[in-house]
């Protein structure tokens, strides 16, 4: 009997979340240490560079439409003289518990066995629900065909956002999303893909610190780092502090809050409560009084 | 007596099927007019926008991250709202064999099913890629694609398609015999169409039996269907994780607002269906009397439901909850909407305890008219103040909705308007064998 | 039922009907434009595989080193080179951009010659043997008229061989005249160091290794110096692996910067009296005893004025937090003060600068690790006052001017009258890429290649306390029909002849560059080790540089409080314009992604959120909320901003990091004729300035006017990205105290 209950709650977690595995083959995740991140936004270029956005123009970024993958979110606190100014970097923090993959009603967003979650631009619909679910407003939507709107109108110039010969730095390996398509952070799949590709010809697992993020690669102040939470001997383990916490999916499967698990205590995930299970980690950034009030805007 | 309650007593049986055919044959210059003003008017507000919303993309829309939803869905809401009453209404008083049913159910089931047309034409042109429309449907094909069945928009593809087919269904089979009334008494391409609708209908006790029985299992299969439909819309939002659509109350405050907004929408119609038709003699203040007291009812109903949400979220006092209900209540750019919301909603309906309001038509039209505003804005809001205030205050945005939604909602009402208007040209707009049962037998009568 | 004969017919009809369907498609269907030809594919071109090229980046001069990844041809990505010793991988947002600058559509495509009015912008398009016949002609009658040293050559600023070159040639061809000019030359800062550490050069600030960092002014993770290094520098500070401190930051200037944004405290100081503040200081920890050295006593006498309370009465900074500041700077080892643009660019930016270095010197952090490192000397270049160019060129001085990637005009006050004095030179060559403001003004433009498309090489300065030498490679064969500027030069020589044949015998630029390398490889220094100059360069070339990782002691330097004191000022930093009428001091500051205004024709850069106002694609003015009530000024209203010498319109933003009495501008937007990204958007603050320059350094001084604003009603350009900025206890950006940090590291 209880053998069968057990059977029936694996399989419900399999109803609930759509992207669930019992383990991934590797589980890419990302450490942002606080402390060491500035602001200065060399990151969002990278990434801009990396994965052919587009540039979107004065007018849509004031409607909220830029796409960047990753953006830096910058909250004040207090009056001058006393100001406390806080940076983070936010980008799809890849959820274990990805409320967007069960949103979408065609499979265009899931969970890979990497533990990476994967969105399909070639069977996206546009229905927005991703988005709308996503609690961390990661997931970016094109609203036009970029390569045909001229962005500069408003100010009297003519560009699209690939004006030739702008169109040539294009990443081959990367596509071009066309109109109508929910995209967002990938990070960097084809930089895995090829990783593991070399590994595999050379019969290998992947090495820890094999593969860098366009945003981990450029970061002046080694802020982002990235790797395998499978391998609690990887740099991320241990900068999360998970490499001492046995078994890495007792934080999957637990659902625990990651203070509970980590042997860092600044190792914090965004949103925790949400239970959407992020997996990048935040190192928390070391300040005086730098905790924000419960006030009201 | 029944029949003495519903006024109906004095008509004739062939009166009725003069009336009702008459209306469908003749056709005046007024009927056309009011068509062309449809066709012109649907393709200029709904077609060309939509038109250029899909060749330029959905950026000419005032949607942005995080407010991905906009008016599309408002209004998907708001017309799934209004079919709810129609077929609930219908199938609730058939089983409970309410006599006044009889003589506004039919009008009733099609808005139920225009509306629900409606509704469907809201998410395609939500859409960001329209033409791949038939992908959320489970169809077989070669690459071995198949939807996700746990996403809520999944279960609303299921929910919305056996809702829409179950009221059609239920609409048609109420009309066989009267579809079968105007075959025997029209000519020409009219008696072939109708011919092929009426499916041979002849009129036996056999096919009254299977009729019937037919009919009944359709009321009964509506009625949880009806709630089950509208619960499941309110699941696209309320399983979400974003604040003001995270609420367990969502399913029955959503059904509930479905048969308010529905009701309110029934009585609209009567008012324009019987002065435009000329069919007071059927659509009487005795119907009015009725509806209005159901008003009062789902009226407050509603004001439970909706002071049960915001003391909850109030109460819970998170810095979510908190932040969605001062934006819903007071400082999104158009907070004067809450209140009137709350005006039309709570407070004008309430009038309705008068009997001499319920018996106004004037009074009716104006609080029927004022509930679907504040239904709308009531769908309006739960979206339109919810996304703005999501977890990340830097992504913060007010939603500023474009002509071309705006054009687009205003397009739809005519949608709907333009398949009425089709509907009651083309199909006995009253059920012609009910209302001869409300008269009663001939034999049974005096004087005639 | 079908018989034989009508499917055959059938099938004959069908047949015929694909053929000439297919014909049809033939015929219509446009040829492709371009193929790989893959029997014979071009070197190094395999479809899908990118090859990785060392390079420079020049985005500012910094001197990173780069990896340019190429695909088909085609540059794609720019990254740090991860074995430069300066970014250390790493790369900011300007250098990320660098490919849109490679790609701009707004390149010069041709040679041009100048087609109608002076400025108008009208050129018609030439061959390059025109365009090179023109100058040579030009050149030569210059020449035959002895007016030879009536040849000025203005570049922006150039480190590596191509800088010996222009001057080999400018010395053959019999011209002084070789300038270099950058708005942000950071020769107040070289200046004071000459006086302090006793070189005129930058030395190498150890960010990395320092605990106390009091930094006045300077902004070091966006714009100054060598962001890169010390964004790294900063990253180590805080959290670098092996450290069992956490570095502190001290961040003393009157806005908010974002290095100040990431300061552990910030002092708003009045603008001005930075440098009084540095004294102060200074004054503490000779009072507390914490100098080392023997002439303690006339410091003291030197600094005396300096004490607390006229230091806080000036600086508007309490006394204890002077004491406080001074005692923990001289205490907390190692420790080190920098003074940066802000504070070089008031009218007494040499002597704020000669003061905070002071504290340096005072507190013994010179040549220490995590303090003052002392660089190699680097070429004295003249980085010529730009005021001497408007004033020689007004007095009709310059015959002929030739610029390489310099755009003055753009960068100098309107007070100046740099572009009135351009318009009376007789003929002006441009060797630019893109088009520019001063570029507008020239009558031959004979376009360069971008640094993608060049050879090159670089000599940073500053380094991190040895010789760092970048190599610039061509990672793409050029785009457009342009030249390097080497080339150009060497091409010049040789129609030229003269002294100037004799001397430049190269064939090219790149022969050139690769004999020059030849001296260095014959040095035998360095890390790369080879038996032969072939595996040398070609080592070079795959590292991307040379660097000789060994730090050279440093002598100590004699800093004699009499000399120094000489270049103190007790008083502040002058601003034009009275008070009354003028109630804000100007701050401008170079923009995170534009700088000076280079930037500003990238789009990804526009589009990079300003990252303390979040704004895209626009100038905006800084301003704190509390000084805006009582105006009826709302966030975002536009703003017309007058100081005694010129007035711009700008969108306000309100900026809680922002003294009241202050207002900032960034620089880098307003351009006229900078490509179509550029032009049009913002307004450029340089029009705000005196006609002022330092007259010891030529530095221009930014802050330096006072201005008044008034709202006006015009077409509103404000966008940001923030909603709102507060997180409203949702924990967002979650912190610890340092005393908790601090007590973690003794558990661990």
């Amino acid at each position: 009997m209880a053998g069968f209950i057990e059977l029936m709650l694996e399989r419900f977690k399999v109803y609930r979340e759509p992207g669930y595995y019992k383990r991934f083959d590797y589980w890419w995740a990302m450490v942002i240490d606080l402390d060491r991140c500035t602001g200065c936004g060399a990151c969002v270029t990278a990434c801009q560079a990396e994965n052919n956005t587009p540039v979107v123009g004065e007018e849509e970024c004031g409607k909220g439409r830029n796409l960047s993958w990753i953006r830096i979110e910058r909250y004040i606190e207090g009056e001058y003289p006393n100001v406390k100014v806080k940076f983070i970097p936010v980008l799809c923090p890849q959820c274990d518990r990805a409320p967007c993959e069960v949103a979408c009603p065609v499979y265009a967003t899931y969970h890979n066995q990497d533990g990476l979650n994967v969105q399909v631009y070639n069977r996206c619909v546009g229905t927005f629900t991703c988005a709308t679910y996503c609690p961390y407003d990661v997931r970016r939507f094109n609203w036009f065909t970029y390569n045909k709107k001229n962005f500069l109108k408003g100010n009297g110039g003519s560009s699209t956002s690939f004006e030739p010969p702008l169109d040539q730095q294009l990443n081959p390996d990367v596509s071009v999303r066309e109109m109508g398509v929910m995209e967002k952070c990938t990070f960097c799949i084809q930089r895995i893909r090829a990783a593991k590709d070399r590994a595999k010809d050379e019969n290998r697992p992947i090495r820890d610190g094999e593969i860098q993020p366009a945003c981990v690669q450029t970061c002046p102040t080694k802020a982002l780092t990235f790797g395998d939470l499978n391998n609690p001997k990887s740099r991320i383990a241990q900068l999360a502090g998970l490499s001492t916490a046995g078994d890495l999916h007792y934080l999957r499967e637990s659902g625990s809050k990651i203070s509970d698990i980590s042997s860092n205590p600044r190792t914090y995930r965004l949103l925790e409560d949400l239970n959407a299970a992020p997996t990048i980690f935040y190192l928390k950034r070391v300040m005086k009084n730098g905790s924000s009030t419960a006030g009201h805007e | 007596m029944a029949h003495q309650q519903q006024g109906t007593s004095n008509i004739s049986y062939r009166e009725v099927n003069d009336d009702v055919i008459k209306s469908m044959t003749e056709t005046g210059r007024g009927f056309y007019l009011v068509l062309a003003v449809c066709i012109v008017g649907l393709a200029l507000t709904f077609g060309l926008p939509w038109a250029y919303q899909i060749y330029v993309g959905q950026g000419v829309t005032g949607l942005q991250s995080p407010e991905y939803w906009g008016l599309y869905l408002t209004n998907f809401v708001f017309w799934i709202g209004i079919s709810h009453s129609g077929t609930l209404l219908s199938a609730i008083l058939f089983i409970t064999q309410t006599p006044w049913r009889r003589s506004i159910y039919r009008s009733a089931e099609a808005m139920t099913f225009f509306s629900v047309v409606t509704a469907a034409t809201m998410v395609f042109i939500h859409m960001g890629r329209p033409w791949n429309f038939y992908w959320p449907f489970p169809y077989p094909n070669q690459r071995e694609m198949w939807t996700n069945f746990q996403s809520p928009l999944m279960f609303d593809v299921f929910a919305i398609g056996t809702y829409s087919t179950s009221s059609f269904l239920f609409l048609y089979f109420g009309s066989i015999p009267d579809l079968a009334a105007v075959r025997d008494r029209v000519t020409g391409w009219r008696k072939r169409f109708y011919g092929a609708l009426a499916l041979g209908w002849r009129g036996t006790d056999r096919e009254w039996h299977l009729l019937q029985k037919a009919y009944t299992f359709c009321a009964v299969f509506i009625i949880p269907l009806a709630v089950s439909v509208h619960s499941i819309v309110s699941w696209d939002f309320a399983s979400s994780k974003i604040p003001g659509l995270n609420k367990t109350i969502f399913a029955p405050y959503f059904v509930i607002g479905a048969i308010y907004s529905g009701t309110a929408g029934i009585i609209t119609l009567m008012v324009i269906l019987r002065r435009a038709l000329k069919f007071e003699k059927y659509i009487t203040k005795v119907h009015f009397d009725k509806l209005g007291m159901l008003l009062v009812v789902m009226s407050l109903l509603w004001t439970y439901v909706n002071v049960t949400e915001v003391f909850t979220g109030w109460y819970a006092n998170t810095s979510y909850e908190n932040e969605a209900l001062k934006y819903r209540m007071f400082t999104t750019p158009s907070a004067y909407l809450f209140w009137l919301m709350i005006a039309c909603n709570a407070f004008f309906p309430l009038l309705y305890i008068f009997r001499k309001i319920r018996l106004s038509i004037v009074a009716s039209l104006l609080i029927s008219i004022g509930i679907n505003l504040g239904m709308w804005i009531e769908r309006f809001l739960i979206i339109e103040t919810s996304l703005p205030r999501k977890f990340l205050p830097f992504m913060w945005r007010d939603y500023h909705p474009s002509w071309v939604e705006w054009s687009i909602t205003a397009g739809s009402f005519i949608f709907f308007t333009s398949l009425f208007v089709l509907f009651v040209k083309f199909w006995p707009s009253f059920s012609i064998y009910e209302i001869k049962e409300d008269i009663g037998i001939p034999m049974e009568r005096k004087g005639r | 039922m079908l018989n034989r004969r009508d499917f055959l017919k059938l099938v004959g009809v069908g047949g015929a009907g694909a053929a000439a369907g297919f014909a049809l498609g033939e015929l219509t269907k446009t040829p492709p434009a371009k193929l790989i030809p893959y029997l014979i594919p071009p070197e190094d071109v395999i479809p899908g595989i990118a090859n990785w090229y060392a390079s420079a980046c020049m985005q500012c001069s910094a001197g990173c080193g780069i990896l340019v990844r190429v695909m088909e041809g085609r540059a794609k990505k720019i990254e740090g080179n991860p074995l430069h010793p300066i970014n250390k991988g790493g790369l900011c947002a300007r250098g990320q951009a660098g490919l849109q600058l490679l790609y701009n559509p707004d390149r010069i495509k041709n040679p041009l010659k100048r087609n109608g009015k002076r400025g108008k912008g009208e050129f018609e398009e030439i061959t390059w043997e025109e365009g090179l016949s023109i100058l040579t002609n030009n050149l030569m009658e210059l020449r035959s008229h002895g007016e030879a040293d009536r040849l000025y050559l203005l570049t922006s600023l150039i480190r590596g061989h191509l800088n010996f070159l222009l001057a080999d040639f400018m010395k053959a061809y019999g011209s002084p005249n070789y300038l270099q000019y950058d708005l942000f030359q950071y020769e107040n800062l070289r200046f004071a160091n000459k006086i302090i550490v006793g070189q005129y050069t930058i030395p190498h600030y150890d960010i990395a290794n320092t605990n106390f960092l009091l930094s006045f002014g300077a902004d070091f993770v966006t714009t100054w110096i060598s962001p890169v290094n010390y964004n790294y520098g900063y990253g180590q500070m805080r959290q670098g692996e092996g450290r069992n401190v956490r570095g502190k930051l001290v961040q003393i200037e009157p806005r908010l910067s974002l290095t100040g944004a990431n300061a552990d405290e910030w002092v708003p100081v009045r603008p001005g009296t930075e440098g009084v503040l540095a004294l102060g200081i200074a004054y503490i920890i000779l009072e507390g005893g914490y100098y080392r050295g023997g002439d303690a006593k006339l410091w003291k006498d030197a600094l005396k004025k300096y004490n607390p309370e006229a230091v806080a009465s000036t600086t508007e900074v309490s006394e204890d937090r002077i004491k406080q500041l001074g005692k923990e700077f001289a205490t907390t080892k190692p420790s080190l003060a920098i003074g940066g643009e802000t504070v070089s660019s008031y009218e007494n930016g040499v002597s704020n600068l000669v003061a905070i270095n002071l504290l340096n010197h005072l507190s013994g952090n010179i040549g220490k690790t995590g303090g003052v490192i002392p660089n190699p000397d680097v070429i004295k270049k003249s980085f010529n006052p730009i005021a001497t160019i408007a004033k020689d060129a007004s007095r009709r001085k310059i015959k002929t001017l030739i610029l390489h990637n310099a755009n003055p005009v753009f960068t100098t006050p309107e007070t100046l009258k740099l572009k009135d004095a351009l318009k009376d030179i007789p003929f002006i060559a441009s060797l630019s890429s893109l088009h520019d403001e001063t570029t507008a003004l020239a009558d031959l433009i004979l376009p360069s290649h971008t640094y993608f498309e060049d050879w090159g090489d670089d000599f940073a300065e500053p380094t991190v306390g040895y010789s760092v030498a970048t190599i610039m490679q061509p990672a793409v064969s050029p785009l457009f029909n342009t030249k390097g500027a080497g080339d150009v030069f060497i091409s010049l020589a040789k129609t030229l002849g003269g002294n100037l044949q004799k001397d430049i015998t190269w064939e090219d630029f790149g022969v050139f560059l690769r004999d020059s390398w030849k001296k260095i490889y014959e040095r035998h220094k360095g890390d790369i080790k080879e038996a032969n100059f072939e595996d040398f360069w070609n080592d070079l070339l795959a590292r991307g540089g040379w660097w000789d990782a060994v730090p050279k002691a440093s002598k100590p330097v004699r800093v004699a409080a009499s000399e120094v004191s000489a270049h103190l000022s007790s008083e502040p930093a002058k601003f034009e314009g009275n008070d009354k009428e003028y109630p804000f001091y100007l701050i401008l500051y170079p923009h995170l992604s534009y700088k000076d205004g280079r930037g500003a024709n990238l789009p990804w850069l526009q589009e990079l959120p300003d990252p303390m106002t979040s704004v895209v694609w626009g100038t905006w003015i800084e301003m704190n909320s509390k000084a805006a009530t009582g105006m009826g000024i709302k966030e975002g209203d536009m703003l017309l901003v007058e100081s005694p010498f010129g007035k711009i319109t700008a969108p306000v933003y309100f900026y809680p990091g922002q003294r009241p009495d202050t207002i900032s501008i960034p620089l880098g937007q307003g351009h006229t004729s900078y490509g179509r990204y550029a032009d049009g958007r913002g307004a450029n603050p340089i029009e705000l300035l005196p006609a002022k320059t330092d007259p010891k350094t030529g530095a221009i001084p930014l802050n330096s006017t006072r201005i008044k604003i008034t709202r006006v009603n015009a077409p509103k350009s404000f966008v940001k990205m923030e909603g709102v900025a507060k997180e409203l206890g949702r924990n967002i950006v979650q912190t610890i105290t340092p005393e908790e940090f601090k007590k973690m590291g003794k558990e661990a």
